[in-house]
């Protein structure tokens, strides 16, 4: 008996060890089903369409955002963004990602992925203090959906707004981020929400536990074998640029509900490849993923131990962190790219391309900022902080930036702001992300320069004397 | 194991080209040496070895002391460090306010060429260092409560390269502070107006000037081997004979030679001393002033020193105001210490 008891726990001891080394370069699925009592087809229990629908109506509404004429199409260009952002009755054509010269897109309207989604459901909608008047999440994606729409091509030369990039990076947290960190990955690990002993819904194939740990997965973005390619093909891949490293089937068209890299993964991969290349967010928040639907799927379709729940918790809190951390290294991106679009205003070259890429940088910094408030964590005084250096505008040649917007919905340009002043709080937002949340891959970092003459010259701590 | 970790970590001076007593130069300086010997003062090879490893100079009571100095500053430079202000927070702090001065622009030079930026930073920061090394200790001598603490350098009765370590951990703190000014100033400086081609020429890693000072003959300074220069080198350049000037015990040698690698700064603020050939020095200091050896004295006497100038200074400011109270007091005016404190 003990004899027996031992071959078998050596058996299974070598097996897990087996298993988690072949597991390391492993796919996101298929996993298999689990579910007690399930008597259809299936054999896959792994299914997050309706976040690959929800991914493809922000890409779309990304897009929807340019395609104002300066007002007289306003009501229909809004018409058509809230359609994607509250969902239609209609089937939405697919903006984007839409197939291209060399990589062919498999599905090309939303309901091809999942039917009946919209983003305004799963949107943030406590307040947001980073945008001008008290409004909360939703209202404030409304009031620049409205703005959008109103502009012409989605920018607004006077007040520095570029709508396309604002709606989309803040709906990157807003919706993703906060989706899965503050839904999928909190309560829903609890032992009584969504069990893993039960369907998550009557006759689904797949439990509880494991269709919440696919949604948090679903909003990430990766595709199912992100983890075997490297940063740049990651990156690559969302930028619909590399086909071969999308098809992981090679079937020569790319279904978007596992070949795709979509926002969320795609700044994870960014972050790997750019700056210090010395983080590997993409590689860790999937393992951690993919090592947790492994767990689950262990269960076999019983309820989850509370040291199931707590490993699963664990996986949940790399997820998060790393998560968080993309983040603000994108933050930290942007704001080094406002701060050297600055040089180039101040130069006088080529004024309006200038303004231009200023506006679009500042919309992706504002942005991220703004996602990074839409999670789980109040981030309280560096909130606060974040949100002064920033402001509600990029600050304009004229030295001034938005302070507010009226009882009519119009921005007043109320702050003063010297652009060189804004290049100072740039630098302020970059010490205060590398301060609060320790990043470490920091592209564009505009004060990299003085740590490394810095290293070079050597600490001046000796006690050496004449 | 660990004792070899921390033994290296507390010998690292000697194997990093950026200290002066990388064996790569104390090797160079013993050929100086033996060849200056040899060459100029006409001694045979094995009395100019007899001259340069002297073992009354090398083990005298006063270099003895000197590397247990050495020994017990770098526990406490590797423990004190990580507190002190570093040049870049201050480097990064300046960028920060350069950017808010109105009429500086930022890259105004951006366009010069590479070569000449990291030239024009080379010998800038060697300069801005050896000027703030001047100023430094100048005030060291010229100050008392400075004073106090930078006896502890010139108690040394003989000289060897350790010397340079025999200093009051007070003294370590404010070098170091003067460096982080220094050269984070001249970092922000350059990086604003010059942009990201700001960069240092380097031999081992090491300012190629730091470089050339310390192949020819910086530890000599700390030694008995009385390397002079031509009188009109010796104002532009600090000789070994000049700075061991700067330790005689001599009243007409006090306050001179303060520089470094420069003599012109000396020569500038009217303290250049040339070196006097044929002229025996005798280094240290008095009695009254400090103990060559005994390291209870050269640690604490400082502090002691220091509390007595305090008082003493308290009291000639408190004496006049009291005074005048008593006065004004006499004079029937009765308002008092009110007044007094105004």
């Amino acid at each position: 008996m003990l004899k027996s008891n031992f071959k078998l726990t050596t058996t299974v001891v070598v097996a897990s060890l087996l298993s988690s080394a072949a597991i390391a370069d492993q796919a996101y699925g298929p996993f298999p089903v689990t579910v007690k009592g399930y008597e259809g087809d299936k054999t896959n229990s792994v299914s997050y369409s309706g976040q690959i629908a929800r991914h493809v109506l922000h890409d779309s509404l990304k897009k929807a955002a340019g395609k104002g004429d300066g007002g007289n199409n306003a009501a229909e260009v809004e018409a058509l963004m809230l359609a994607y952002f509250n969902g239609s009755e209609d089937d939405l054509t697919i903006i984007a990602p839409a197939s291209k010269d060399g990589f062919p897109v498999k599905q090309s309207t939303v309901n091809e992925i999942s039917k009946g989604k919209n983003i305004s459901g799963k949107f943030y909608n406590g307040a947001m203090s980073a945008w001008p008047g008290n409004q909360s999440g939703v209202d404030v994606a409304l009031q620049m959906i409205k703005m959008a729409a109103a502009s012409n091509q989605g920018y607004d030369p006077v007040n520095g707004m570029d709508w396309g990039q604002l709606i989309s990076k803040f709906t990157l947290g807003a919706m993703a981020y906060n989706q899965a960190v503050d839904n999928y990955l909190d309560e829903k690990l609890e032992a009584d929400n969504k069990p893993n002993d039960q369907p998550y819904k009557d006759g689904a194939h797949y439990t509880g536990k494991e269709h919440s740990w696919d949604e948090a997965f679903g909003y990430f973005g990766a595709a199912a074998h992100s983890v075997s390619l490297s940063p740049e093909q990651n990156y690559a891949v969302s930028k619909q640029k590399d086909l071969a490293a999308a098809d992981a089937n090679g079937d020569g068209v790319i279904d978007l509900k596992t070949e795709f890299v979509f926002g969320p993964a795609y700044y994870a991969a960014g972050a790997d490849k750019g700056g210090n290349k010395n983080t590997q967010y993409m590689t860790t928040i999937f393992n951690a993923f993919r090592d947790g639907r492994a767990l689950i799927a262990s269960a076999n379709g019983e309820a989850l131990t509370d040291d199931q729940r707590a490993e699963l918790k664990n996986y949940a809190g790399i997820i998060e962190s790393n998560w968080e951390k993309t983040l603000a290294e994108a933050t930290f991106k942007y704001a080094g790219s406002v701060y050297e679009d600055i040089d180039k205003i101040k130069s006088g070259e080529d004024s309006g391309e200038a303004l231009r890429n200023y506006a679009k940088h500042w919309g992706e910094l504002k942005g991220f900022s703004m996602a990074l408030q839409s999670g789980k964590n109040n981030l309280g005084a560096t909130a606060i902080d974040m949100n002064w250096l920033i402001g509600f505008g990029p600050a304009m040649p004229d030295g001034l930036m938005v302070s507010e917007i009226d009882a009519d919905g119009n921005f007043v340009r109320g702050r003063e702001m010297t652009l060189d002043d804004y290049q100072v709080n740039m630098l302020k937002v970059q010490k205060l992300l590398i301060d609060t949340f320790g990043i470490e891959s920091r592209a564009n970092d505009a004060t990299a320069d003085l740590a490394a003459l810095a290293e070079k010259l050597g600490e001046g701590a000796s006690a050496e004397n004449d | 194991m660990e004792f070899f970790d921390q033994l290296g970590s507390i010998l690292s001076d000697f194997s990093n080209p950026r200290k002066r007593v990388f064996v790569g130069y104390l090797f160079v300086t013993v050929l100086i040496a033996l060849v200056w010997l040899v060459a100029v003062r006409r001694s045979s090879v094995k009395s100019a070895f007899k001259d340069v490893f002297d073992r009354r100079i090398l083990f005298s009571r006063s270099a003895l002391a000197d590397y247990q100095i050495f020994l017990i500053n770098r526990a406490f430079t590797l423990f004190i460090s990580p507190l002190l202000v570093s040049q870049l927070a201050i480097a990064t702090l300046l960028y920060y306010a350069l950017h808010d001065v109105d009429f500086l622009q930022r890259g105004l030079f951006n366009d010069t060429p590479t070569g000449v930026i990291v030239a024009l930073f080379t010998i800038t920061i060697f300069i801005v260092d050896d000027c703030t090394r001047y100023l430094v200790h100048r005030w060291m001598h010229r100050w008392p409560l400075l004073w106090a603490i930078h006896k502890t350098h010139h108690s040394a009765e003989t000289m060897t390269p350790i010397t340079v370590y025999r200093t009051h951990p007070l003294e370590g703190i404010l070098y170091s502070l003067r460096g982080a000014i220094a050269q984070g100033f001249t970092m922000a400086v350059f990086l604003f107006f010059f942009g990201n081609a700001v960069d240092l020429y380097t031999v081992l890693g090491v300012n190629v000037l730091s470089f050339v000072f310390h192949v020819t003959g910086s530890n000599l300074r700390h030694s008995h081997i009385s390397i002079r220069y031509w009188p009109w080198l010796e104002h532009i350049l600090m000789s070994p004979a000049q700075h061991q000037v700067h330790h005689s015990i001599a009243r007409e040698h006090h306050d001179k030679n303060f520089g470094v690698a420069f003599a012109v700064w000396d020569w500038l603020f009217g303290s250049l001393h040339l070196s006097e050939p044929g002229r025996e020095l005798t280094f240290g200091l008095p009695a009254s002033e400090a103990h060559p050896s005994r390291l209870l004295d050269i640690y604490f006497r400082p502090f002691a020193d220091m509390g007595r100038y305090v008082r003493r200074r308290a009291k000639t400011l408190c004496i006049p105001t009291f005074g005048a109270r008593i006065k004004s007091d006499q004079d029937g005016d009765n308002t008092g210490y009110s007044k007094q404190s105004l």
